[in-house]
């Protein structure tokens, strides 16, 4: 019985240095974002005046480094939409070939698109950010989406594709002998089994594409088609930048993330470590 | 003894009807197999082209920078991910407790994980402003001293890009050691604890043996992943102090925001010596049947 | 309604050889029964038939059109599946109208095919549910009624009872053969269980390896096998079944003497598989010698294990147990009754 308290008592003792080393960074941010200038430094664990006076100022763009914000989330939105049903669209047929047509060659499409992870993210944008100046896209917000559905497509289609192997085949043969062609079976049988798992699988790649710097950071650069990101970026550019401003700015740009995250995070979860470990 | 009524006995040639199938299923995979060309395949081909000339080399070998960001790489590389790597085994267990206040927890420790980078990182940035960061706000207010310089320094500044590589990619490994973990049968702990085994022999003879195949191919693919780690350094330092906590992803960056392609990707040439042997690990590890 | 041919059918995946020229005419309305062991190729003969399956040669005809290359939807066929396949997102009126709404059939003639078909399956009162919300009865029901809808030419069922409790089995047993006799649609019934087969077929093929052992009606099958393999299949329990020598009209075997029925055609010395059912043995005063080991009251009868030497007899006799486990008794075997079998071929001796 003492041991087992005991037990207890060193698993919360645990749980507090985790806590504070995750949420400091963030709670830091929020504190930020919520001070005036100049109380914003003082270590306080709560501003003396919080305000939200921040916010204020970047709803009406009242800054040099605001004055498109609205136009920037908008973009933000746009891209992380078409990234997620591109990426849905593209890999949930992938799959569907793969795993229910058997199409010949279909594993080797799988692995070489699995192959992508192996060339490290920033090494890869490289040699895009050439290639979309080749095909013209550069500074286009569709050279964004095409990129970051590069990205996000061979995990959907990984998962997709586990997912539909569990589905009965005998279905597929049902259908087909009840005079299905490959179109019906698709839109009748798979697709509206499949959904759960792309639900998952959509809110992940618009995730990516929502919270992705970097690839923005390369292929866009008017100011009215930077995503949000990409204009945080710029606040660093000068050395007496509105950090509070930033921070808040910051604050917006995290929340829905961080909203759509704790919605779905039982899908996201499971979805995520699906494949981690062979049942 | 049967016989085809009427003699008909005449089959059209294959391909089989089933043929029909395969055409969808080549139409169906089309659009991924496109993408895959125009935005992997061929730039990868063209800017392995565009690194063909030796005087890329030359020039990249030239810069002063290049030898101190190969180094800053593959201390990156061997320190924080095997640090990650162990934290990251020892909070699974921690989280595999079975209580709803560590169900909560959990959720909240993936908040790092789940928002984006911007914000955070230059939350962290702002913290340690030698100036007017919090943390030497504190030190100054508890000791009257000036705290270190942190980011203009070097050392300390690729250690702390370090550990905001950790906070950022931790709670995602943690979360895959946890599904290990849980992968686990529970009678073999319950056989273990009738056979008198300490908690240090249960994950020495029960977790360990089922958990390092995934534990070591999740290290080598975070490793690749980590190589192309652009933003925990690039935000948080920006490269410098004078360009000395660059790593390779951040120096062919700046190479292409220099307009020198031929540098950038000879960047990425060079990673490969780094890049290829984890890539190979992995697909080692991949190929061999699970245990 | 339609007879069905397979001609000298071949089948291999890769090296592997599944069917070795299967060749079986089904006449028009038959209830005919594939039965054999898994892996004999039973079920890939089916899938043939169904067009879910490349025929690597041979013919298969339905009403006399060869539909080798044929889509499976235009073979006019409907097929029950093991685990019944049904839509897990569409209703039981959706599951079973689904055919019909691919062919565009206009809604007024889907909802009185499936009304109907409701009606004869006793599913009306279901018709809103989801399958998920049927007990495995109701579902097998279900998925006859997406066949019977269709209206085909040709019922196939893919050992559809297999995943059903002892009990249901039995009655979906006689609900099939109800519907049969109603419809009279030529149906082709896979299974491996060779109760189903003699209760429900007007012909069974015994199949083994590839091969079909023998072919006929359930009761020419089980009196007169026409190998060992088919001897053994059929009946439950099994035949008993010995080695032995023709010596002067009777079989040494066991040590000691087996009659034999009148009129064989073996001959004197010839090495023999002594083949005799469980009912035709009796327990008797006098006979060969065995003893008792295990008894199984039934009931209406009682199975005896008992021991002749080392090898192992069932016994079935009517009415209740005369002896106990270790009593001595004697066998007197029904010569009439006694199956003979060439040892080398295994084939049937007349």
């Amino acid at each position: 019985m003492k041991r087992k308290y005991w037990n207890e008592a060193v698993l919360v003792l645990l749980a507090v240095p985790i806590l504070l080393w995750t949420l400091i960074p963030i709670y830091h941010l929020f504190l930020f974002s919520i001070s005036s200038k100049d109380s914003a430094f003082s270590g306080a664990l709560w501003p003396d005046h919080p305000t939200l006076r921040g916010f204020g100022t970047i709803a009406r763009q009242e800054h040099f480094y605001l004055h498109h914000f609205w136009i920037q989330i908008w973009n933000s939105l746009w891209i992380a939409v078409a990234v997620g049903v591109l990426t849905l669209a593209i890999a949930t047929s992938a799959a569907f070939a793969i795993s229910r047509l058997k199409v010949k060659g279909g594993r080797t499409v799988m692995n070489l698109a699995l192959f992508t992870y192996f060339i490290p993210a920033a090494f890869l944008a490289i040699p895009m950010y050439k290639a979309m100046g080749v095909y013209g896209l550069l500074n286009n917000r569709w050279s964004l989406v095409l990129a970051m559905v590069t990205l996000a497509a061979p995990y959907a289609i990984w998962v997709l594709k586990q997912a539909s192997d569990k589905l009965p085949f005998e279905l597929d043969e049902a259908a087909r002998i009840d005079g299905a062609t490959p179109l019906q079976l698709f839109r009748l049988v798979y697709l509206p089994l499949m959904t759960p798992s792309m639900v998952a699988i959509g809110t992940y790649a618009l995730l990516l594409a929502w919270n992705e710097y970097l690839y923005g950071y390369l292929l866009l650069s008017h100011e009215q088609t930077i995503t949000l990101a990409v204009a945080l970026g710029h606040f660093i550019a000068a050395d007496d930048s509105p950090w509070e401003l930033l921070m808040a700015t910051g604050l917006v740009y995290a929340l829905p993330p961080a909203a759509i995250y704790y919605a779905f995070r039982r899908y996201m979860v499971s979805g995520l470590t699906s494949g981690a470990v062979k049942a | 003894m049967a016989a085809i009524p009427g003699g008909v006995l005449t089959v059209p040639p294959r391909p089989f009807f089933q043929s029909q199938w395969q055409t969808w299923g080549v139409i169906f995979i089309a659009p991924y197999v496109l993408v895959f060309l125009a935005f992997v395949l061929y730039p990868v081909s063209y800017g392995l082209w565009l690194a063909r000339h030796p005087e890329s080399y030359v020039k990249l070998f030239a810069d002063p920078i290049f030898f101190r960001t190969a180094v800053n790489t593959l201390i990156f590389l061997l320190v924080a991910v095997n640090l990650k790597f162990l934290l990251a085994l020892w909070l699974s267990g921690f989280f595999v407790h079975d209580r709803p206040w560590v169900r909560w927890m959990s959720v909240l420790f993936l908040l790092p994980w789940a928002v984006p980078s911007i914000p955070t990182i230059f939350s962290i940035r702002f913290m340690f402003n030698p100036e007017w960061g919090v943390i030497n706000s504190v030190i100054f207010r508890l000791t009257a001293l000036d705290g270190p310089n942190w980011l203009n320094d070097p050392v300390i500044g690729l250690g702390l890009a370090m550990l905001t590589h950790i906070w950022k990619s931790l709670p995602f490994w943690t979360l895959i050691l946890i599904a290990g973990r849980l992968a686990i049968p529970r009678e073999q702990y319950e056989a273990a604890s009738v056979d008198g085994a300490s908690a240090w022999q249960k994950f020495k003879f029960v977790t360990w043996p089922s958990l390092r195949t995934l534990y070591l191919s999740s290290t080598i693919l975070s490793m690749i992943f980590t190589l192309g780690d652009f933003n925990s350094v690039y935000l948080l330092t920006g490269g410098g102090p004078a360009d000395l906590t660059h790593v390779l992803a951040t120096l062919g960056i700046r190479y292409i925001r220099l307009d020198q392609v031929d540098l950038a990707m000879a960047t990425i040439v060079c990673a490969m010596p780094l890049v290829l042997p984890l890539v190979w690990f992995m697909m080692k590890s991949l190929s061999r049947p699970a245990p | 309604m339609a007879s069905v041919t397979f001609d000298s059918i071949f089948k291999s995946f890769g090296s592997t050889k599944i069917l070795h020229g299967i060749s079986l005419d089904i006449a028009d309305g038959e209830f005919m029964v594939l039965v054999g062991p898994s892996g004999c190729g039973k079920s890939t003969l089916l899938r043939m038939l169904a067009g879910l399956e490349e025929i690597s040669s041979g013919h298969v005809a339905i009403d006399g059109r060869v539909v080798n290359d044929i889509e499976s939807k235009d073979r006019d066929i409907a097929m029950v599946f093991q685990s019944y396949a049904l839509y897990p997102h569409m209703t039981v009126r959706e599951n079973m109208g689904f055919s019909l709404r691919l062919r565009n059939e206009s809604r007024k003639i889907t909802e009185q095919r499936v009304d109907n078909a409701a009606r004869i399956l006793n599913l009306t009162n279901f018709l809103g549910r989801y399958p998920r919300e049927l007990s495995g009865g109701q579902r097998q029901r279900v998925a006859m009624g997406r066949a019977i809808v269709r209206d085909p030419k040709v019922f196939l069922f893919d050992e559809p009872l297999s995943n059903l409790d002892a009990k249901l089995r039995v009655a979906m047993r006689a609900e099939i053969k109800a519907l049969h006799q109603r419809l009279k649609t030529t149906t082709v019934y896979v299974t491996h269980d060779q109760v189903e087969a003699m209760t429900m077929a007007d012909r069974i093929a015994v199949m083994n390896d590839g091969r079909i052992e023998q072919l006929g009606r359930p009761l020419e099958l089980y009196d007169r096998p026409a190998n060992l393999f088919v001897a053994q299949f059929i009946g439950s329990p099994a035949m008993n079944v010995f080695d032995g020598v023709l010596k002067n009209n009777l079989v040494h075997g066991l040590g000691t003497q087996w009659p034999i029925p009148a009129g064989t055609t073996a001959v004197e010395g010839q090495m023999l598989k002594y083949g005799i059912r469980p009912e035709h043995l009796e327990l008797a005063a006098a006979g060969v010698a065995a003893e008792v080991v295990v008894v199984e009251p039934m009931g209406a009868e009682t199975e005896f294990l008992v021991k002749v030497q080392e090898q192992a007899f069932t016994v079935v006799s009517h009415g209740r147990a005369a002896a106990g486990p270790g009593d001595k008794v004697f066998l007197w075997p029904a010569a009439q009754n006694a199956h003979l079998f060439d040892a080398a071929s295994g084939l049937r001796i007349q």
